[in-house]
């Protein structure tokens, strides 16, 4: 602490500033391109060209043009309008649930590193189980057994998708925890007494976070592609609510007319996906050289 | 020794599958709405539920009915669907060999496809062709599998139109009607799977060269080729083929998806379908299935791996 | 041969001549730093060079490039690397596969990870043989593979062909990588550490064979060690490396008594010797960091004779004698090299008269198998601990010796709790009955603290130096203000020799001995009663390995603590312990205070261990027989099968009792007087002339 003073010269932003120079260049293409999503994501809540439910604003299904950039569906609703308000829904849903699984994944996945015997026998074999159950089926059998009252709430798309990742999450931080917990450091916190969450919060999990935060940065990545699918097959939030992959089942049928209302989507899809992988990449490589990767 | 270790992971599957049954069969007991309003409707009378509530066991505790459900799913006997009335059997057989069809041929594809790729990057790490191969791998990799069958539609089908955009099969199909219905599902569902088994696989493949007895082969002298088909390739076998089980897993879900895309009528859509009816005996049969699939392909993946390892052969 | 004949000048009869060779590596931010700097040895027909240095001098990268191995970030800048004729530096791949393991062979550090897990030793061995056109038809290839396992000292051939690396012993593959080593009758071997991580008396075995295959051979070898006695053992002469130069070439037995270099002058009186301790004065100070080097002498920075001159001028070699070539610009003004021997019980002080803090008894220990399905199938027991009754007093450190799987560190995890004990007892300050950790009331695990082997794991690379030490206090000393944990903090660092200033430092910045003092400090803050070191110098290098001890022996002479020690070294052992309990496979061997353990009667095992410590000026004795030693009868002595003074049948059938003598206990069928008589290893100062 008293070493990294840093001189009052230097200002907070211009500090910020080469601190992200410092970052690999992919990380720092990932971060322009999440910041441009958020920036979308932001505006279509404020402000979108047409309402993002409103029917008829064009004739239905035609293809690209300066009123309507990504087309019109069936409905004659305005596509980029669509895409730019599910932009929000997406984020909040991805955040959320990579959130919720990584929080309990983790705590679950390093005590059961930490405590061992039966506690981690069983709870093994349930989070096998849960993960010999395709993440897709599972998913969607959690979405039918919330019923059809909370079935397209964004929230419980959100808990669906942690409860997805929380047994693969588990999976991660136990095997990081293991290569953590036979280490004198912690073998020493067991001989002074200390209980469970204490030793788990103040010498495990630091120095798991190198494997965590590569997971947690892999898991938002993958987050849109599974809240995608789940609105791909009718099972993730209804219309009119947008969402990318809603929207690409609902204008499948348009795609031998105005191939664009399925690009258009699938183009704001795939680059916030692209955008969140090369962030993940760059932050694997970044923590790789501080040694920080391989837990310790 | 070899017999008892194979033997543990036979009951640890074993076990897994057991734990899957509960999973399921507790999801599908929490599914709203009473089992027999959604068969009857809501204006059924309350002799006629009770009579269908005892026909289907309903009247007897849970943990009966699952004992009951897992004694006939011992036996074979999955059950009868709720919505067509019809054995579980008959449901998904044909469905399921459909599905197997289409899988064996994504399968089959998968395998150049991976490991062509990740063999030429891990020998040269670094190098050019490594580089540009990632660059590849990382574009495809932000491409959901629903999404690349919209590409490959939109290719094939709108720009280039050569195959139908629909894989309709029925009995009637001949020979060349399920080739054109099966090649876009299964190119899509293989490059899905290859886009990640490539990286695992170089990854793998770099771990095993950077060993300290590979490095040793290499400076008793031994030729390249010598250095990576007696000393490297052995070890990579293991990894291998925990990939694949990966890749098998991952074409659960896949087909799920692809089938949807493409009209394909297959185990996945029987799947959704289940879920869209709330059909219990269906679903359940369908995870379970589906879940046997998966630990059945690790397991052997294990089995594998133990059998390729000396120590673990014949030591304990 | 031709090239014999046809070399007339002195420098091609020499199998090796590395000549003004640097080495570069690119390394990220840094870009091209240099490794090795204008690198100059030879080495004749049947000559042993040994290259000796800390971590991280470069010594590897050397013996690696001999072989034309290189990093893809490297590049050779200049010299030579000339085997016979040919510049091993400048070969491309096709021709290094000629070069290498037929001219240039290699002995790597750990043979586990280099033999190919899954290949059978018979193929990995004739593959050699087959590649380089050495032997092809199969009958040639059996003949070779056996003539070479039989000079390795391996008899039995059949069995050993027949194996996967993992089924032999540490020993074994060892032999079996100098063996295909041999394969090809090479003209240079490179050894790398070839018997670091191994016990000291295989250790003993490996150079004893290397010794007899230099003589019967005569091939050029190169010996790369961080172990200077060990040359003793094996080099005809040795080069001094330091952050990548060369800073002395001499004769081995002029270096060891007249070294000219500070360095080598450092090196030698840090190692603690089994005769002696470490001599203070000329002992190395602090540790080789790269960055510190500038232009100058690369050990102006550690070096306690630094002038101005050795910072702004990188020393030239000069010839101070024949064959002795120091890189020094003051050689000539250094003082003359004499190192005085401490006492060794004079450091050690008088033993605690305390209270026994801990008392062990007949304690046996045996692991379960955890498994879940092993104990369906079938429960097997190992008993790894047999009959182990010892006692603790304050004040006073005892030591638990012997070679791994000796079940040392397994009694420490009993007495912590770590592990159950299914016989005996461990009692606590006379009353306690020690159970399981759980069961432990605060006060003991206050009272009871450990110290770690490996100083890389023991403390958390994410927390303060402060915030690790904070712990214990806030565990076990509730109720404290800031100011006063602070203060604990600072005094218990004070305590082991480092000040305030390490407070607020990552164990990543600290050396090996830091984070091993910071990590005593860890354990003193509770304020012990015992304190549990369980090979806590192991994994040091020598001249950080003195600073811990003489942390030890202060806070022994403060006479508050029990300490219980294990160790394998037996030098370090003697410098230290007041007693001694010489463990062999879960048994107690002999036991006594320190000074009757290094003097006879010893027990044959305790003999071999001494025996198998090489020194200086002492040539390594017989030693057991190579191969595996015949089986051993569970009715018997356990050391049996390994036992060179063997009385008889007895030895097999009945478990020998213990002899007493004094303070002194020995388990063994002989009698002290026998016992005595048997002894060859001496006790006492050793001879200047032996030097």
């Amino acid at each position: 602490m008293t070493v990294t003073a840093v001189s009052p010269a230097i200002s907070a932003p211009a500090r910020l500033w080469s601190g992200f120079r410092s970052l690999p260049l992919a990380m720092r293409c990932g971060m322009a391109i999440l910041a441009l999503h958020v920036f979308v994501a932001m505006l279509g809540l404020l402000w979108t060209p047409y309402p993002y439910d409103a029917i008829g604003t064009g004739v239905g299904a035609t293809g690209m043009s300066w009123q309507h950039p990504f087309g019109l569906d069936q409905l004659g609703r305005d596509v980029l309008s669509r895409v730019m308000y599910a932009s929000h829904i997406v984020l909040y849903m991805g955040l959320l649930g990579t959130l919720f699984g990584m929080f309990f994944g983790t705590i679950l996945g390093l005590l059961s590193a930490l405590i061992g015997g039966w506690f981690d026998a069983i709870l093994q074999r349930f989070f096998e189980a849960m993960i010999s159950i395709p993440f897709l089926i599972l998913g969607l059998i959690a979405i039918s057994a919330a019923g059809p009252r909370l079935a397209s709430n964004p929230t419980l798309i959100a808990l669906v998708v942690g409860i997805v990742f929380l047994p693969r999450v588990a999976r991660i931080a136990r095997a990081a925890g293991l290569q953590v917990v036979t280490r004198d450091y912690v073998t020493a916190a067991r001989l002074r007494g200390e209980s469970y969450p204490a030793i788990v919060l103040q010498e495990v999990l630091p120095n798991c976070a190198g494997p965590l935060l590569v997971e947690l940065a892999l898991r938002a990545g993958y987050a849109p592609v599974l809240i995608g699918s789940f609105g791909f097959l009718g099972f993730g939030v209804r219309a009119p609510m947008p969402e990318w992959g809603l929207m690409l089942s609902e204008n499948r049928d348009l795609i031998m007319i105005t191939p664009i209302t399925t690009i258009g989507p699938g183009l704001a899809l795939a680059t916030l996906v692209f955008g969140l992988n090369l962030f993940t990449d760059g932050l694997a490589r970044y923590l790789d050289r501080a040694g920080l990767t391989t837990a310790r | 020794m070899v017999g008892k270790l194979i033997l543990t992971r036979i009951l640890y599957a074993v076990l897994t599958l057991l734990a899957v049954s509960v999973v399921v069969f507790a999801a599908v007991e929490i599914l709203p709405g009473d089992i027999t309003t959604r068969i009857l409707g809501r204006s059924a009378t309350p002799e006629a539920v009770a009579v269908l509530r005892k026909q289907l066991g309903y009247d007897q505790p849970a943990v009966m009915r699952y004992a009951n459900w897992l004694g006939g799913v011992l036996q074979g006997d999955l059950g009868t669907s709720l919505s067509s009335q019809r054995s579980v059997n008959e449901v998904i057989g044909p469905r399921l060999a459909n599905t197997a069809i289409l899988a064996l041929c994504a399968f089959v594809l998968s395998v150049p496809l991976s490991l062509l790729p990740a063999a030429a990057q891990a020998l040269k790490p670094g190098s050019l062709l490594d580089t540009i191969a990632s660059a590849i791998n990382f574009v495809l990799l932000a491409i959901p599998d629903y999404l690349l069958a919209s590409i490959m539609l939109i290719l094939f089908v709108v720009v280039i139109p050569v195959l139908p955009s629909t894989s309709l099969v029925t009995d009637a199909s001949g020979f060349w009607d399920w080739v054109r219905a099966l090649i876009l599902p299964s190119v899509v569902l293989a490059i899905s799977i290859s886009i990640y088994a490539i990286r695992l696989l170089r990854d793998g493949l770099i771990d095993v060269l950077s060993r300290d007895y590979v490095r040793m082969a290499e400076l008793k002298g031994m030729p390249l080729r010598v250095v990576l088909w007696r000393h490297a390739f052995p070890n990579a076998i293991g990894p291998t083929l925990n990939i694949t089980a990966l890749n098998i897993s991952y074409l659960i879900g896949g087909v799920i998806i692809v089938e949807r895309v493409f009209s394909f009528p297959g185990f996945g859509s029987v799947m959704v379908g289940a879920l869209q009816a709330g059909d219990a005996p269906l679903i359940e049969a369908t995870v379970l299935i589906a879940a046997l699939i998966y630990i059945t392909a690790n397991t052997l993946a294990d089995i594998g791996s133990i059998l390729t390892n000396p120590k673990l052969r014949s030591a304990q | 041969m031709n090239k014999q004949l046809v070399a007339m000048d002195m420098n091609i009869t020499n199998s090796v001549e590395i000549d003004d060779f640097s080495l570069d590596y690119f390394i990220g931010a840094n870009g091209w730093v240099r490794i090795l700097r204008e690198v100059g040895l030879s080495i004749g027909r049947g000559e042993v060079l040994g290259l000796v240095g800390e971590s991280g001098c470069g010594k590897s990268s050397l013996a690696y490039n001999l072989l034309g191995y290189r990093a893809g970030n490297s590049r050779i800048p200049s010299g030579r690397l000339m085997v016979g004729q040919t510049d091993v530096g400048r070969l491309d791949r096709a021709a290094l596969d000629k070069v290498r393991g037929r001219r240039v062979a290699l002995v790597p550090q750990n043979p586990t990870t280099a033999l190919s897990p899954h290949l059978r030793i018979r193929s990995q061995l004739a593959e050699v043989l087959v590649e380089h056109g050495y032997a092809t038809e199969t009958t040639a290839i059996e003949a070779r593979l056996k003539e070479l396992l039989f000079l390795v000292g391996l008899t039995d051939t059949d069995r050993i062909l027949q194996s996967y690396p993992y089924e032999l012993s540490g020993g074994q593959q060892q032999r079996i990588v100098i063996a295909m080593a041999l394969s090809c009758d090479p003209e240079v071997l490179v050894l790398d550490e070839p018997t670091t991580g191994l016990d000291v008396t295989t250790q003993g075995q490996i150079v004893r064979l290397l010794a007899m295959l230099k003589r019967r051979i005569g091939l050029a070898m190169l010996y790369v060690t961080h172990d200077l006695n060990l040359l003793s053992q094996i080099a005809d002469r040795v080069v001094v490396m330091y952050a990548g130069s060369v800073v002395e070439t001499a004769p081995t037995a002029t270096l060891f008594a007249a070294p000219g270099h500070p360095y080598t002058r450092g090196l030698i009186g840090s190692i603690p010797n089994i005769r002696q301790t470490a001599r203070g004065g000329l002992r190395l100070q602090g540790i080789l960091r790269r960055s510190e080097i500038g232009a100058g002498c690369p050990f102006a920075a550690r070096c306690q004779y630094r002038q101005p001159l050795c910072e702004a001028r990188h020393p030239e070699s000069v010839a101070i004698a024949v064959k002795h070539d120091v890189a020094c610009h003051f050689w000539r003004d250094l003082p003359a090299f004499d190192p005085v021997p401490e006492r060794l019980d004079a450091r050690r002080g008088a033993a605690g008269k305390g209270e026994v803090v801990l008392e062990v008894e007949h304690l046996a220990i045996s692991y379960k198998r955890v498994e879940l399905l092993g104990r369906w199938l079938g429960r097997t027991r190992q008993p790894v601990v047999k009959d182990v009754s010892l006692r603790v007093r304050r004040g006073e450190i005892v030591s638990l010796v012997g070679e791994s799987g000796s079940g040392k560190s397994t009694i420490a995890k009993a007495i912590t709790g770590m592990i159950d004990h299914v016989a005996g007892s461990v009692t606590y300050g006379g009353s306690v009955d020690l159970g399981m950790l759980r069961s432990r009331p605060v006060e003991v695990l206050r009272e009871i603290q450990y110290v770690f082997q490996n100083p890389d794991e023991s403390l958390n690379p994410r927390r303060t130096v402060g915030a690790a030490l904070a712990r214990p206090i806030s565990r076990f000393r509730k109720g404290l203000s800031a100011g006063e944990r602070q203060e604990l903090i600072v005094e218990a660092l004070r305590e082991v020799q480092l000040d305030e200033s390490y407070v607020h430092r990552y164990p990543g910045q600290l050396s090996g001995g830091e984070r091993q003092r910071v990590a005593i400090a860890r354990g003193l803050v509770a304020q012990p009663k015992l304190l549990l070191c369980d090979e806590i110098l192991s994994a040091l290098d020598v001249s950080v390995q003195a600073k811990v001890i003489d942390v030890l022996l202060d806070l022994k002479k403060q006479g508050e603590i029990a300490m219980l020690f294990i160790s394998h070294d037996l030098s370090v052992v003697r410098a230290i312990s007041d007693r001694v309990v010489v463990l062999y496979k879960g048994t107690i061997m002999e036991e006594g205070p320190t000074d009757a353990i290094y003097q006879p009667p010893y027990h044959p095992y305790t003999h071999m261990l001494l025996n198998a410590v090489p020194e200086p000026g002492r040539v390594s004795a017989e030693g057991e027989p190579a191969g595996e030693p015949p089986r051993l009868d569970p009715a018997g002595c356990v050391f049996a099968n390994r036992c060179l003074w063997k009385k008889g049948t007895v030895c097999d059938s009945a478990v020998p009792p213990m002899r007493q003598a004094g303070d002194l206990r020995i388990r063994c069928h002989h009698d002290l007087a026998t016992l005595s008589e048997l002894a060859t290893w001496q006790n006492g100062e050793r001879q200047a002339g032996a030097r």
